[in-house]
């Protein structure tokens, strides 16, 4: 159960990623970039079983924090809009 | 005149309007060897024709409409042809390719190329088949003044209704754009366009409405168990790509908006930004969900780019990645729905929709800042039906606006943001934020052409991301992406087949230690790709990364290894700028707006501007041109241009 001292943080769904899965957008909980990747993970495969994404793909992905190019290390704030974009649609 | 070569026909007509005569126009092998086919063929055509003093718009004008020898021998992408001739919107050597089954037609037809000179002197659609040509007269057969669809439609009923039956040929036609000789008119095959650079308003002023070709002669090749066996092997290759199994096929060009957002190079309120706020309204994504019904493709397409929407109950074409982006980010418009009318009304038109959604932006800003009063603004697009409409008739502000932005900002002031160069309107790519874009844009043969100018945007952001600020490197990668491509179109195949130039690992995996490398180290190998450029018999081998050459030997016959192909394409561009020199075009015509090079798109980061004259400098030298931009003569020599 994330704490909640933990931001809480938007995620929006491009490229390949949203499609396969069907995942536009989720709430959550995640102090840097990187922790968001297990529940992305973790949605995609509820929202389609089938689906082929590995947590290598997500890892790929294109991240915008507030619109700014960011990294999987990037720590995040209460409140942050972020953008990941599945690699082979633009890496 | 026969060929020892197969793939290609053996035959190029020449085709006199004025006095409805044809004949043979001699080509030969050598020719073939030296020139292809596609445009590098037209542009040797043309340079035996044009001696700087022809306008556009004049039966002087000849146009050469050309195919490639990969053509209908099965190379996977292998439908397109080309349409080349002096350009009403730039004035000088233009050429426009193009899907659809017009290609595969002309050589069943027993015809490499068509060269057309003169006029008509009343409106005609013409008919060849087998090499025959018959002239049509364009009003009594009622397909003068139709619109794009129903125009083929008519001519195929008319074809039908000659042979007694259906048969599969293939045609090309002109909308009333091309009637009105609006200076961005494009042509129509099938539902592809030879879209830029105003061909259509060349033949308009041709009076040709249309060509329809049919013939029964076999298209053969030289190793046809080699070559089927290869052909199987490049389209494996191209459906296990990430970037033509599966990103093109599920969003077609479409899937970048979202990337060019992320890397804010999505033109947006007429090149004044690089990221719409809006844009997931417009998106590959949301076009995917929710528009989309259906995926089509080319003849021998595997990728098969081209989205099938519905709108008011009918299938129709859906929007490229430019019309896309440039009816929506750029005119500030989140309303999917109105981009599809508006691509659909200008499809039906027969009109260039980067041109004219770059004229529509120049005029929003223009009435904005007062220059021009047209009654256009920013949001709001939803009139944008009528007065596209006007544009293809040349009513009221269209008769302005069917002239491009150059002209309109020469006439009203504004020529700092006018977003063109020579005259073609850039595509939706922001090259601010993709520098050696910018510099592509500029030095393109044709104007202001995304592919044209080496399509570097896929190194800078949109594949690879090797660092878009610096101009490192760029103005070589440019020049060998250009002769790349050039030489890919002139054998017939389409430009997306290149992207297996990139090996998957590179796409999928982003951070990945080789991508790292590749993405560091690219800016600091400029001398590498010079000495490549400069000495292409070094890569005189055939590379995985490049199958189209296998391809071009097992289907021709001739020798065609890497080194020869980039030679060609280099031969290819250079002509092209030969020829435009003719008609005053050199460093100063390779220009980009104002607002590009000189404010930078983020005001904090004064790197984010195209340093275009530093660019431009290593271009000319890496194409051993003088600094004022004319291929120098040991340059033409070197490339048995003269």
């Amino acid at each position: 159960m994330p704490s909640n001292d933990i931001p809480h943080v938007h995620v929006k769904l491009f490229g390949l990623f949203r499609l396969d899965t069907g995942l536009h957008e989720l709430d959550a909980q995640a102090r840097r970039v990187k922790d968001l990747y297990p529940v992305l993970l973790r949605e995609a495969r509820a929202g389609n079983p089938a689906t082929t994404i590995t947590r290598a793909d997500i890892d790929g992905c294109v991240v915008l924090v507030n619109g700014k190019q960011s990294k999987k290390s990037t720590k995040l704030s209460e409140g942050d809009t972020v953008y990941l974009m599945s690699p082979v649609c633009g890496g | 005149m026969a060929t020892s070569y197969s793939g290609y026909m053996g035959k190029v007509l020449e085709l006199d309007l004025t006095t409805r005569t044809a004949k043979e126009y001699p080509w030969t092998d050598e020719d073939r060897r030296l020139y292809i086919g596609g445009k590098i063929m037209a542009a040797k055509i043309l340079d035996g024709m044009l001696t700087g003093h022809e306008d556009a718009l004049s039966a002087e004008n000849p146009v050469v409409i050309s195919t490639g020898p990969l053509t209908g021998t099965g190379a996977p992408c292998s439908s397109r042809f080309n349409i080349s001739a002096l350009s009403p919107q730039t004035g000088i050597v233009a050429s426009s390719n193009c899907g659809g089954t017009f290609g595969y037609h002309l050589k069943k037809a027993g015809l490499d190329a068509l060269v057309i000179r003169g006029a008509c002197e009343t409106r005609s659609w013409i008919s060849i088949e087998n090499g025959e040509v018959e002239f049509h007269d364009a009003e009594a057969d009622g397909v003068w003044g139709l619109r794009v669809t129903p125009a083929q439609e008519r001519i195929e009923e008319l074809l039908v209704q000659k042979w007694g039956a259906r048969r599969a040929f293939g045609q090309l036609v002109i909308g009333p754009a091309g009637e009105n000789l609006v200076l961005y008119a494009g042509v129509t095959s099938d539902e592809r366009a030879a879209g830029r650079t105003g061909l259509g308003a060349v033949l308009g002023f041709k009076n040709v409405k249309g060509i329809a070709v049919f013939g029964n002669h076999e298209i053969t090749v030289a190793d046809p168990v080699r070559n089927a066996a290869w052909n199987k092997r490049f389209f494996k290759t191209l459906r296990e790509h990430p970037l033509t199994g599966k990103q093109m096929p599920r969003m077609g060009t479409p899937g970048l908006v979202s990337p060019m957002q992320m890397r804010g190079m999505l033109a947006t309120r007429n090149f004044s930004a690089g990221r719409f706020d809006a844009f997931d309204k417009v998106s590959g994504e949301t076009l995917a969900e929710e528009a989309n019904v259906a995926n089509r493709g080319c003849v021998s397409c595997p990728i098969r780019c081209s989205r099938t929407v519905e709108l008011d109950g009918q299938l129709v074409k859906g929007p490229e990645l430019e019309t896309l982006g440039l009816l929506s980010a750029n005119i500030e418009n989140d309303d999917l729905n109105v981009v599809l009318r508006l691509n659909h009304a200008l499809n039906e038109l027969g009109m260039d929709t980067i041109s004219c959604a770059g004229t529509l932006a120049w005029a929003m800003e223009a009435n904005e800042r007062g220059l021009w009063e047209c009654g256009l603004s920013f949001g709001s697009a939803q009139e944008l039906e009528g007065i596209i409409e006007d544009i293809a008739y040349r009513r009221g502000i269209g008769a302005d606006l069917a002239d491009g932005s150059k002209r309109l900002a020469r006439k009203y002031g504004g020529e700092e943001f006018a977003i063109q160069s020579k005259g073609l309107e850039l595509s939706a790519y922001e090259p601010r934020r993709a520098v050696g874009m910018g510099l592509g844009y500029a030095v393109s043969n044709r104007g202001g052409c995304h592919l044209n100018g080496g399509y570097l945007v896929i190194m800078e952001g949109l594949g690879l991301f090797c660092d878009p600020q610096t101009p490192k490197a760029k103005a070589d990668m440019t020049m060998m992406f250009q002769d790349l491509m050039e030489a890919t179109a002139a054998a017939g195949q389409c430009l997306f087949s290149t992207y297996v130039f990139f090996p998957s690992m590179l796409i999928t995996r982003p951070r990945g230690l080789v991508t790292t490398v590749v993405n560091k180290a690219a800016p600091h190998v400029g001398w590498a790709l010079r000495a490549i450029n400069k000495f292409p018999r070094a890569v005189h081998m055939h590379m995985p990364i490049l199958p189209h050459t296998r391809s071009f030997e097992y289907a021709t016959g001739m020798k065609m290894k890497m080194g020869d192909f980039m030679r060609s394409g280099e031969r290819g561009y250079t002509l092209e700028r030969y020829i435009s020199q003719r008609f005053g075009i050199s460093a100063k015509d390779d220009t980009l707006p104002k607002r590009l090079t000189d404010t930078p798109q983020d005001p904090a980061d004064p790197t984010t501007k195209v340093p275009l004259d530093e660019l431009k400098q290593t271009y000319y030298e890496a194409r051993g041109w003088t600094p004022d931009g004319r291929p120098k003569v040991s340059t033409l020599q070197k490339l048995k241009i003269v």
